[in-house]
């Protein structure tokens, strides 16, 4: 096998896999279940994050709002608001999120919990969390398994 | 197979060989996977525990390991270990026959699907971080993913790839690879498949 | 790579013609398309020896057994 001997090619390969994790799936239904049950008591940030992202995405699109509709609507900072869609480390303010939750008609405490600013352990809201993230897609238009996705998962934050 | 490739020596910088090769034996993976466990679990820990955090928790899927001897008989089943000084540094498992691609202009035609791979926790820069430590050895996954696309010209599919990316990692293999994002699979939980074409094989080989 | 041994195959012409007509549908050489047909007969064998089943779905959801002996 003709593996690349460029010194360049590697430094800038390494740089892209540090910045990310490299999991795939395929051995998934395969998990060890004592690993699983392991990982699963601990609350995972990232899958919550990206369950909050989708979800002001989806709302908005739903909406027809723009980001700078929204912000007005919804009486918070455009660039806050920009940060949150783009930047997967930027962490919103209690205000922020506040304001999106009573626009979005949502538990305050619940968007806090997802947007990473309080830590909680729920496994349920987890469970929940990555079922939502891998139905929906940050893309035009709201399909409507994306549309009863973001209802079902709508629907169980605001029962709890 | 046993090759000399260069992984990236994190104290120094400096490249520094490595071997990676597909003879296997079983007892040194489960050996392998009890020391990187304990790692990851502190990591995943440490991660959880901390308030700042837009980061990832590592959604690393151990494979249950006690039904295997039977499978790497398989000829269609197929594991890479990479090494440094005879410490496992990384593993992948990949699969000739029970996928082929999904995307339209190549339907139907074999792939190297990527089961599994794995860097041990000490060269995963987010882990390490998380527990304060540095990073051993940076670009075994890059090597053994390399290792995957190169079998596949061996074979004849002409570089033809495809794997499920976990959530967190549909961004490394889209973006920084060059895969196809082709959809989300309803029998593997919603994950995303990507494939990677002749030429976009080509093109992650070559560095663009 | 592994070093390889050399094997005759002698096929009728059906079985050519099958061959060559896989051959160009997969993009494949002859031979590394014999070479997948084999390892996925033993990939079948193995799960079947062990007590599996191997069955195809058709597009109204009916199941019809297959078994490989």
């Amino acid at each position: 096998m003709k593996f690349n001997k460029d010194r360049n090619w590697l430094a800038k390969r390494a740089e892209q896999e540090d910045r990310h994790f490299i999991s795939v799936g395929g051995l998934i239904s395969r998990i060890d279940p004592e690993w699983q049950a392991e990982v699963s008591s601990m609350p995972n940030v990232e899958t919550t994050k990206t369950a909050f992202v989708r979800l002001l995405q989806l709302a908005r699109r739903e909406r027809r709002l723009s980001l700078e509709q929204l912000a007005q609507k919804a009486d918070v900072d455009l660039g806050e608001l920009v940060k949150i869609e783009s930047d997967e480390s930027f962490k919103p303010t209690p205000r922020t999120i506040h304001q999106l939750a009573e626009f979005l008609k949502l538990p305050a405490k619940k968007l806090m919990v997802l947007a990473g600013l309080l830590q909680v352990k729920d496994f349920g809201l987890q469970q929940a969390s990555v079922r939502f993230a891998a139905r929906s897609e940050p893309v035009e238009d709201v399909s409507p398994e994306e549309h009863a996705a973001l209802e079902e998962y709508v629907k169980f934050l605001n029962e709890q | 197979m046993r090759e000399t490739i260069q992984i990236i020596d994190t104290q120094t910088g400096e490249p520094v060989d490595a071997e990676i090769f597909d003879e296997v034996a079983l007892t040194h993976f489960i050996e392998t996977q009890a020391e990187w466990r304990p790692v990851i679990l502190a990591a995943a820990r440490a991660l959880s525990q901390q308030p700042n955090q837009g980061l990832l928790i590592p959604r690393h899927f151990h494979w249950d390991w006690t039904r295997k001897e039977a499978e790497l008989k398989l000829l269609a089943v197929k594991f890479y270990g990479l090494a440094h000084e005879g410490k496992l540094q990384g593993i992948m498992k990949v699969e000739t026959v029970a996928h082929s691609c999904r995307l339209p202009e190549q339907q139907g035609k074999p792939l190297v699907y990527i089961d599994y791979v794995e860097s041990a926790p000490w060269n995963i820069k987010k882990l390490m971080a998380a527990l304060g430590q540095p990073q051993r050895f940076r670009a075994v996954g890059t090597r053994l993913f390399e290792a995957a696309v190169l079998q596949s010209r061996e074979e004849g599919f002409r570089g033809r790839l495809g794997l499920h990316s976990l959530p967190g990692s549909e961004g490394f293999y889209i973006n920084e690879c060059g895969m196809t994002p082709v959809g989300r699979d309803p029998h593997k939980q919603n994950l995303l498949w990507c494939e990677f074409t002749p030429e976009q094989a080509e093109r992650y080989l070559a560095g663009e | 790579m592994n070093p390889k041994r050399t094997m005759t195959l002698n096929l009728t012409d059906q079985e050519m013609s099958v061959l060559d007509q896989l051959s160009v549908q997969k993009d494949l050489s002859k031979t590394a398309l014999i070479r997948q047909a084999l390892r996925l007969y033993q990939l079948v064998d193995a799960r079947i020896t062990r007590g599996e089943k191997l069955f195809f779905e058709d597009q109204d959801k009916q199941k019809a057994e297959l078994m490989v002996l």
